[in-house]
C-alpha cells in the first residue's frame, strides 16, 4: 500500500463503502426489475459506473484487490450493458457475490492484511471462464426502414439497446426537434426526461438543417410502446415534429420473443459499421442526465467522522453547564440589588439557551442516518438465503426513510441480519408445506420502521408456521432454565419470552445459517446495549412478529433528574411516562413484590434506595417515577423530583462497564457527576427477577 | 512535599536515559499509601489532581470510589488503598488524584495518601519483586528499590489499573 494520510485513506474506505452500498442496491433493484419481467438499463448502467469508480479509487489508492475485482466485474458489467450477455440469474448471483466480497476485500486492505481470500480467488475464475454468449446477429431491425445513416454511427451500447428495443416489440420514432443552442442543454434534459416516461431514448443526431445560425435540428431515434398519437400528445410542440420509423414489410412472424436470439432472418441490412465514424456532437454512452444525479450529490453532502460529532457534542454539553451558571449569576445579580444587570443577564441567557438548543437539535440531525442503509443489506440477505435454502421469500420494506442515530444503525445491523436469517430458517416453511395448508408458495418477511415519539420501532414479522410454544418450553426445561412445577403458571408472553434464553433454540440440530453467529439471548443482549428492547409475538401457524424499540439517539437526551438519599440520578425522559406522590398506604405486596394501582392498572414498584443500598436520611416526600420501555412498565421510588434538563450521556469506563442498571454519567450544572439510569435494564432486572428465570436477569448482566 | 512540576519536554526524553553500566534509567512517581512509599512509571501518569466532587457508583466494585469529571472527561476514581489491601483511610488534605492511562487507554483516576517526588531509578537499582520476597507477592507489586531517601516499592501500573474488581 502507498503512503497515503491516514485521513485520506479513511476517506477512501468510507467512499468505497458508500460506493459498494450503492452498487448493492443497484443489483437489487435489477433483480427486482427483471422479476417483474422488465428490463431497465439505466440500473446496469448504474451499476457499471459504481464499479468503474471503485476501480478508480482502487487504482489511486494502491488497493490491487479490490481493483482487481472491479476490473473483472467491470468487464461483466460491460457485457451486459453490450447485451452481450444476458441477465440471467447466475450473472446476478455472481454479482451479488462479488458486492459481499468487496466487504471482505474493503476489511483486508483496511487491515493491511495480505491473507489470501480464497473466495476472490474463485469468484475471479469463475468470471473468467464464464463465456460469452453471442449476441444476435440477426436484426428485426431489419424490419425497420432507419436511415443507413444512423446506423453507421450508433455505438455498441446503442446498437444494443436499439436492438433489445426492437426485440421486446416495440415501435421505433424519430422525433425532430429545433433546439436555441442558448438553452439546448436544459431543452434537451427536458425533453429526455419527458420521454423517459414513455419510452427510451436511444440516440440523438443533429441533422445538419438548422434553420438559422441560433438553432440546432436533432434527430431523437426513440422507441416506446405508446402509440403515435400518444406520443404526440405528450411529447409534441412546436419545435417537435414525432414520426413513426416505418416498417418496411410487415411479418408477425419474424419478430422473435424476447430472449430468443440468433433466430430471425440472417440480413445484411445492418450496414457494418464504417473504419471511419463520422464525429459527432453528442453524449458520451453513459446518458448524461443521471451522470449529473451522481455528480450532484458528491458536491452537496460531506462525510464526517463520528467522532468529531461527539466533540462537537461534548462542548454543547458544557455550554449547557455554562448556561446553567448564567442563570444563576443573574439570580444572585438580582439578590444584590443590581436589577438592571441581573435583567440583562437574564435576556443574554435566553438568547443563549435558544442558540444552545438549536446548536443541539443541529448536531443530532447530522448524525441521523435513514434505516435504509441497514435495510439494503438485509435485503441482499433475504436474497441470498432464501436461495440457498431454496424458499421463496417476498421482503416488503416500509419506512426505510425513518432516522435513526448513525452509531445505533451500525450496531443494529447484525441483530437485524440474524432475526431475519432465523424468520426465513425457521419461520418460514417449504413452499410445500405452506401450499399444504393454504398459504402462498412464497413467504413473506415484512420489515417496517416508524417513528413513535422518541422512539424507533422496528418490525420483522413473517408469515411462516410461528413459534412452538410446546417445544419451547420443554427445551427450557429440559435445559434447567424452567423447572418444571413452575411450567403451568407461565403465561403465554413468559413463554415466547424463553425465546432469548441462551442455549434455546427453535430447533433442536442448528442448521448452516441459524446454526453460525449468535442465539437470540446475544440479540438481546445488543438491542439492550442501544438502549432497546425486544418483544416477541407469535401466532402458531400464522407468524411472528420481532418488535424492537429503540431511542432515535444515544448522544444527547431530556433527562428527568431525581434525588434518592444524597445522590442525585437522571432518568432518560423517553422512558419516563409520569411521575406521581408517593403514598406508602397504597402499597400492597403482591407475590412478594411491591406493587400500587394507577388508573386500574397495577404498576410494580422498585424502590432505588433499596436497590442500590443508598444510605442516607430520606430527602423529600417520595414520588414514584412511572417508567415504561416498549410494554412493561415499572415504577422508581425516589425521594424528590429535582426537574427536568439536557444532558450528554457519557459511558462509564471499562472499569465500571459489568456494573448494571446505569446508561452512563452525565455533568451536572454544580460540576458534579450524575449517574444516567438505564431504565431499560432496570425494567428487565426487576420484572425478570420474580416473573421469568433467573437466568433471563444473568444472562443481561 | 516536593512540588512536582511537569515540563514541556517530551516525557519519554526525561522519562527515559540509558546509562552505561547500570542499564535504562527511568524515573518514577514516588507517593505514600499508609505509610508506606510506593511508586509508578512517570509515563504511565497523565496528571495529578486534588480530588474533585467524587460520585459514588452504587454497585461498583468495593475498590471504586466513585466517578467524577475531569474537564469534560468522565473518570472512574479507584481507591489505590483498597486495591492494594491496605487498611482505609478516609480522605485528608493531601489526598490526590493520579490520572494514570490503562493498557485499553481508558484514563483511570487513583486515589494516594500523598505525593512525594519524582525519582530516577536505573534498572540495575531495581531487585524483581518475585525473587526477593519470593512467588507470593502481589500481582501489583513490580519490583524494590532503595534509594537514598529508603524503600520504594515499585507497582505495575498496568495490572492495578485493569486490575477490575476483584474483591
Amino acid at each position: 500500500m502507498a503512503e497515503i494520510g491516514d485521513k485520506a485513506r479513511e476517506e477512501f474506505f468510507s467512499e468505497a463503502q458508500e460506493i459498494i452500498e450503492q452498487l448493492s442496491r443497484s443489483l437489487l433493484s435489477l433483480d427486482a426489475a427483471e422479476k417483474g419481467g422488465r428490463s431497465d438499463p439505466s440500473l446496469v448502467n448504474e451499476a457499471f459506473r459504481a464499479v468503474h469508480t471503485l476501480k478508480g479509487l482502487a487504482g489511486l489508492f494502491g488497493a490491487s484487490r479490490m481493483g482487481q475485482l472491479s476490473h473483472e466485474l467491470e468487464d461483466v458489467l460491460d457485457d451486459l450493458r453490450l447485451g452481450r450477455i444476458n441477465l440471467s440469474a447466475n450473472v446476478l448471483d455472481l454479482l451479488f457475490e462479488a458486492v459481499d466480497l468487496f466487504g471482505h476485500v474493503l476489511t483486508a486492505e483496511r487491515e493491511h492484511s495480505d491473507e489470501p481470500i480464497p473466495q476472490l480467488d474463485e469468484l475471479l475464475m469463475r468470471i473468467a471462464s464464464m463465456g460469452q454468449s453471442a449476441p444476435s446477429v440477426s436484426h428485426p431491425i431489419a424490419e425497420y426502414d432507419l436511415d443507413p445513416g444512423i446506423m453507421a454511427v450508433l455505438t455498441e451500447y446503442e446498437e444494443h439497446r436499439l436492438r433489445s428495443n426492437v426485440e421486446q416489440g416495440l415501435g421505433l420514432f424519430r422525433l425532430r426537434v429545433h433546439f436555441d443552442l442558448a438553452t439546448i442543454d436544459k431543452a434537451l434534459e427536458d425533453i429526455k426526461q419527458r420521454g423517459k416516461a414513455h419510452g427510451e431514448i436511444i440516440t440523438y443526431l443533429p441533422t445538419g438543417e438548422a434553420t438559422s445560425p441560433d438553432t440546432i435540428e436533432l434527430d431523437l431515434l426513440m422507441a416506446s410502446s405508446d402509440d403515435l398519437a400518444t406520443l404526440r400528445a405528450s411529447l409534441g410542440a412546436e419545435n417537435i415534429v414525432i414520426e413513426e420509423v416505418p416498417r418496411r414489410r410487415i411479418s408477425s412472424a419474424t419478430i422473435p420473443p424476447p430472449g430468443l436470439t440468433g433466430q430471425g432472418p440472417v440480413t445484411s441490412v445492418v450496414p457494418p459499421k464504417p473504419e471511419s465514424v463520422v464525429p459527432r456532437a453528442r453524449h458520451s454512452e453513459i446518458a448524461p442526465q443521471e451522470a449529473q444525479g451522481s455528480l450532484r450529490s458528491v458536491t452537496q453532502t460531506v462525510r464526517v467522522d463520528i467522532r468529531k460529532l461527539d466533540h462537537l457534542m461534548n462542548i454543547v454539553g458544557e455550554l449547557a453547564i455554562v448556561r446553567g451558571a448564567l442563570s444563576r449569576t443573574a439570580e444572585r445579580l438580582r439578590g444584590e440589588g443590581m436589577r438592571q444587570l441581573a435583567s440583562e443577564l437574564h435576556r443574554l441567557h435566553r438568547t443563549f439557551d435558544r442558540r444552545l438548543s438549536e446548536m443541539q437539535a443541529g448536531i443530532l440531525e447530522v448524525r441521523m442516518v435513514p434505516l435504509g442503509q441497514v435495510f439494503d443489506r438485509l435485503a441482499r440477505v433475504v436474497r441470498q438465503i432464501s436461495r440457498e435454502v431454496q424458499k421463496e421469500i417476498r421482503l416488503v420494506i416500509t419506512g426505510a426513510e425513518t432516522e435513526i442515530d448513525k452509531l445505533i444503525v451500525e450496531e443494529l445491523s447484525d441483530p437485524l441480519m440474524h432475526m431475519i436469517r432465523n424468520a426465513i430458517d425457521h419461520g418460514i416453511e417449504s413452499s410445500r408445506q405452506r401450499e399444504s395448508v393454504g398459504k402462498p408458495p412464497a413467504g413473506t418477511i415484512a420489515l417496517n420502521a416508524y417513528q413513535k415519539g422518541n422512539h424507533v420501532m422496528i418490525e420483522i414479522e413473517d408469515d411462516g408456521a410461528g413459534i412452538d410454544e410446546a417445544a419451547l418450553l420443554e427445551k427450557a426445561v429440559r435445559i434447567g432454565k424452567v423447572d418444571r412445577e413452575d411450567v403451568g403458571d407461565l403465561t403465554r408472553e413468559e413463554i415466547l419470552a424463553l425465546i432469548f434464553l441462551p442455549g434455546v433454540s427453535t430447533r433442536d440440530e442448528a442448521s448452516d445459517f441459524s446454526g453460525r453467529g449468535v442465539g437470540m439471548d446475544v440479540v438481546k443482549t445488543n438491542i439492550a446495549k442501544l438502549g432497546g428492547v425486544i418483544d416477541v409475538h407469535s401466532e402458531r401457524g400464522i407468524g411472528t412478529k420481532m418488535t424492537i424499540t429503540l431511542p432515535i439517539t444515544l448522544a444527547i437526551v431530556s433527562a428527568l433528574v431525581i434525588r434518592v438519599a444524597s445522590q442525585v440520578f437522571a432518568i432518560p425522559l423517553s422512558s419516563v411516562s409520569e411521575a406521581i406522590a408517593f403514598d406508602e398506604r397504597g402499597i400492597r405486596v403482591v407475590d412478594g413484590r411491591e406493587v400500587m394501582t394507577l388508573r386500574g392498572t397495577t404498576l410494580p414498584l422498585c424502590r432505588l434506595r433499596q436497590l442500590f443500598q443508598l444510605t442516607g436520611t430520606r430527602d423529600g416526600r417520595g414520588f414514584v417515577v412511572v417508567t415504561e420501555v416498549g410494554n412493561r412498565r415499572l415504577g422508581l421510588v425516589v425521594d424528590h423530583l429535582v426537574g427536568q434538563q439536557d444532558i450528554v450521556i457519557k459511558a462509564l469506563g471499562e472499569t465500571l462497564a459489568s456494573v448494571r442498571g446505569f446508561a452512563g454519567a452525565t455533568e451536572m450544572e454544580d460540576q458534579k457527576v450524575g449517574l444516567v439510569l438505564d431504565a431499560a435494564a432496570l425494567i428487565e432486572e426487576v420484572l425478570a427477577g420474580i416473573d421469568a428465570p433467573r437466568e433471563l436477569m444473568r444472562s443481561n448482566g | 512535599m516536593a512540588e512536582l512540576t511537569r515540563t514541556n519536554k517530551p516525557p519519554q526524553a526525561i522519562a527515559q536515559q540509558v546509562s552505561e553500566d547500570r542499564g535504562v534509567i527511568r524515573e518514577y512517581l514516588a507517593f505514600v499509601l499508609a505509610g508506606e512509599v510506593y511508586a509508578v512509571a512517570l509515563t504511565r501518569i497523565r496528571e495529578i489532581l486534588s480530588p474533585p466532587p467524587i460520585t459514588e457508583v452504587p454497585r461498583a466494585g468495593r475498590d471504586v470510589i466513585g466517578v467524577c469529571s475531569v474537564r469534560g472527561l468522565l473518570v472512574t476514581v479507584v481507591d489505590l488503598r483498597r486495591r492494594m489491601r491496605l487498611e482505609e483511610a478516609p480522605i485528608s488534605r493531601r489526598s490526590r488524584i493520579l490520572l494514570a492511562i490503562a493498557n485499553s487507554g481508558e484514563v483511570v483516576g487513583l486515589m494516594v495518601d500523598e505525593v512525594k517526588q519524582v525519582i530516577r531509578l536505573a534498572e540495575a537499582e531495581i531487585e524483581i519483586a518475585q525473587t526477593v520476597l519470593g512467588g507470593d507477592v502481589s500481582e501489583h507489586v513490580m519490583g524494590i528499590a532503595r534509594p537514598a531517601s529508603g524503600v520504594v516499592v515499585l507497582l505495575n501500573l498496568g495490572s492495578i489499573v485493569s486490575g477490575g474488581n476483584r474483591g
